[in-house]
């Protein structure tokens, strides 16, 4: 993704803020990501639209902030004071905000229909301490991609419904079968290529599949007998077996499945429009394999948060609710590709909607398949120690040994903080 | 005493000067080593985390107890010493050898030279990059091709930065590689300070190529070749760039180093107080073998 673009981009959302406006006109700050160009444009016209709708009355000033260091350059305003009123954060590293005391729970400033109306994974993601503290326009997904005729070729069955996933048995038999017809032996992607956030993301749903997950459950206090417990080290053992039987693509051009060199690929609802017009009719939209507990998916995007700077929380909360709209939500879930994030915008959507070619991930969202990430402020902690753990165990360190490094390491920071216990008072989310 | 006061007041005037041409570099050493150094002292006492809504409180040693008890920060300081070990001795050597074979007034020997130094302009992240490449696992990676035809096929490939036995030694052969031209370029420098007469003489005296060596070079040497090893030392305990870019202190731990989890521990953990805590103990460590290796030298200055 360029630097310079978002950057400008910033820059001139920072400097358009100069219009004339009369003393009762609240004016607000708002901070987006600087995703795709098509949600930039998006989220442009949808500020636009609502200033000229509400003139005189509210003005957003919106701020693009680049991508990949989004969340480091909002904590670094965050320690100098200087959040604007609302803000964007990605999915579990809400929890950090909420610790540090810098958002404000939502209720008092939504009407109960529109929580009623999010997609309940939006609102598990936002739901923290008791309070909903973030609503996302849309939220995410994971599916294995496949080439159905070359599932055909090998006469396996192809699962439609989460309920039919494959277990971790038949995948394996999946991929022998198909290594056998394959040139190179190669023919699973997973999506090596990709860096950061992309290993807890598609990875927890193996966890959670196999009756095990990142931290233990319900208090996230602790990583130890979970992340290293004998489920998590089966499950990961079961992945790094794939890559030892050299069964997995590298990916390193990001090709391995529009290409044809696999015939399936682990992938999030973003994959879709490129897969689509390379594979067409062909396509087949897979749940994730069964470890144990069913198929688990992972869920959670950007989200809108409001920081406690705001002064003027009922107007933050209007240029919400007209984001939540469902013409709004789909026309931001067609520019990202996403997954809409109301229930009436979803019945609406050429993809998602029944009938659609992604209901799948519709129906998982919807279907308590979707699973958060942890949701405790250690997260970020979490995130990285888990990349470096999946890095591991894909070059061959035994799972155990790297996922119990990987728990002591959690473990370690959540004691260092205390436990992430809250400030006592009213400055936290506990409120 | 012919002029008391006069010789006086000179005095004052030249030691006011004296202060005065020192002080700008005075006041630079107290702002940007004496006062992040006082500062990093007194935040290992707190519990301090930046972006943390608790209260910061006095900890005491208890920082010092964490890191101490924290296998991980063990594990960087066995990796410092071991690396120190490792490649303090063998990049000397080979900084001598080097220097011994190219110490000769031999036509476009400066090309040479220069090719030798090449590596040490070249930014660590830039080398480090390079060799990712050239350490790339499974038959094809070119180290891995190179031993094998070396070994006639006998090598088993090894996926070095990924393999717990054998990233470290990956990485301190791409160090001793990076940064050998520099001490070269030292060494070199003595080997043409040492006085032709004293090779002439030992000649004449039936002195061999090798007794020339053992007993005219090598003492004429002693002294870049404390400094050379002095400075290593320091550079192998700052070890951090190509492990962030290379093995991110991975696999297990294998390749951390006492910077790398300092710098973990501030900048991605957010523990201040951690991070300024491993930083003392990493002055200590290299405060003390600084003194170690001076007292060495003194001493044997004395015997002479």
């Amino acid at each position: 993704m360029g630097w310079t673009v978002p950057a400008l981009a910033a820059l001139l959302a920072a400097c358009g803020g100069g219009a004339p406006g009369d003393g009762d006109t609240a004016r607000l700050e708002a901070w987006f990501h600087a995703g795709r160009q098509a949600e930039r444009r998006v989220m442009r016209q949808q500020v636009a639209r609502f200033n000229a709708a509400h003139r005189g009355q509210i003005r957003i000033d919106l701020t693009l902030i680049p991508e990949g260091s989004y969340n480091a350059q909002v904590q670094a305003a965050a320690l100098a004071g200087e959040l604007p009123d609302l803000l964007e954060l990605d999915g579990p590293y809400l929890y950090r905000y909420v610790w540090q005391g810098r958002l404000r729970p939502l209720e008092p400033f939504l009407p109960d229909g529109l929580v009623a109306d999010l997609l309940p994974s939006i609102r598990a993601q936002g739901r923290y301490r008791g309070h909903l503290y973030s609503v996302g326009v849309f939220d995410s997904g994971l599916a294995l991609y496949a080439r159905r005729s070359r599932l055909e070729a090998v006469g396996v069955r192809i699962p439609r419904h989460p309920e039919g996933a494959w277990s971790w048995r038949e995948l394996d038999r999946v991929l022998r079968l198909l290594a056998r017809r394959d040139p190179d032996g190669a023919v699973l992607d997973l999506h090596l290529d990709y860096r950061g956030e992309w290993f807890p993301y598609a990875f927890g749903p193996v966890l959670w599949s196999a009756g095990a997950g990142f931290l233990e459950r319900p208090g996230y206090g602790r990583a130890a007998g979970t992340l290293d417990g004998p489920r998590a080290v089966f499950a990961m053992r079961r992945i790094q077996r794939w890559l030892e039987r050299g069964y997995v693509d590298p990916n390193l051009d990001d090709a391995a499945f529009p290409a044809g060199r696999v015939a399936l690929s682990w992938g999030g609802h973003w994959s879709y429009p490129r897969y689509r017009e390379a594979v067409g009719d062909d396509l087949a939209v897979l749940p994730l394999p069964d470890f144990g507990e069913g198929s688990r998916t992972a869920q959670g995007s950007w989200a809108w948060a409001l920081t406690r700077r705001c002064r003027e929380p009922q107007a933050a909360a209007r240029f919400l609710r007209f984001l939540l709209r469902p013409p709004e939500v789909l026309r931001m879930a067609r520019a990202n590709g996403a997954v809409p994030g109301t229930l009436p915008a979803l019945r609406r959507s050429e993809l998602y909607g029944p009938g659609g070619p992604l209901r799948l991930l519709a129906e998982q969202l919807r279907g308590g398949r979707a699973v958060p990430r942890p949701k405790t402020p250690a997260y970020p902690v979490v995130s990285t120690v888990f990349r470096d753990a999946f890095a591991d165990i894909r070059h061959g360190v035994d799972a155990a040994r790297a996922l119990h490094h990987a728990a002591r390491e959690i473990d370690a920071d959540i004691r260092a903080n205390e436990g992430y216990r809250f400030a006592e008072g009213g400055a936290s989310g506990a409120e | 005493m012919p002029w008391p006061g006069s010789w006086k007041r000179a005095l004052d005037r030249e030691a006011v000067a004296g202060w005065l041409l020192a002080a700008p570099a005075v006041a630079l050493l107290l702002a940007f080593v004496a006062a992040p150094f006082a500062l990093a002292l007194g935040l290992s006492v707190t519990d301090l985390r930046l972006g943390s809504p608790l209260p910061v409180h006095w900890a005491g040693l208890a920082q010092y107890a964490a890191i101490l008890d924290d296998p991980g920060f063990r594990r960087a300081l066995l990796n410092n010493a071991v690396f120190a070990a490792v490649v303090v001795p063998a990049q000397t050597l080979l900084a001598l050898a080097l220097a011994l074979l190219l110490d000769r007034p031999l036509r476009g020997m400066a090309v040479l030279r220069t090719l030798f130094f090449l590596p040490v302009v070249f930014p660590m992240a830039l080398v480090a990059v390079v060799w990712t490449l050239l350490y790339a696992p499974g038959p094809d990676g070119p180290v891995n091709a190179a031993l094998a035809s070396l070994t006639l096929g006998a090598w088993t490939p090894v996926d070095f930065l990924h393999d717990p036995d054998w990233a470290l030694p990956a990485l301190m052969v791409l160090s001793v590689w990076q940064g050998v031209g520099f001490q070269m370029v030292i060494l070199l420098a003595a080997l043409q300070g040492v006085p032709a007469h004293l090779h002439e003489a030992a000649r004449l005296d039936g002195a061999g190529p090798v007794r020339r060596f053992l007993h005219v070079t090598l003492p004429q040497l002693r002294n870049p070749l404390i400094f050379v090893a002095l400075v290593t030392t320091i550079l192998a305990f700052r070890l951090f760039d190509q492990v962030q870019i290379m093995t991110r202190g991975g696999p297990l731990d294998a390749t951390t180093t006492v910077m790398y989890e300092a710098v973990t521990a501030v900048f991605e953990r957010q523990q201040v107080a951690r991070g300024a805590a491993m930083t003392v103990v990493f002055f200590a460590v290299v405060l003390a073998i600084t003194v170690l290796q001076r007292r060495l030298v003194r001493e044997r200055r004395e015997i002479e």
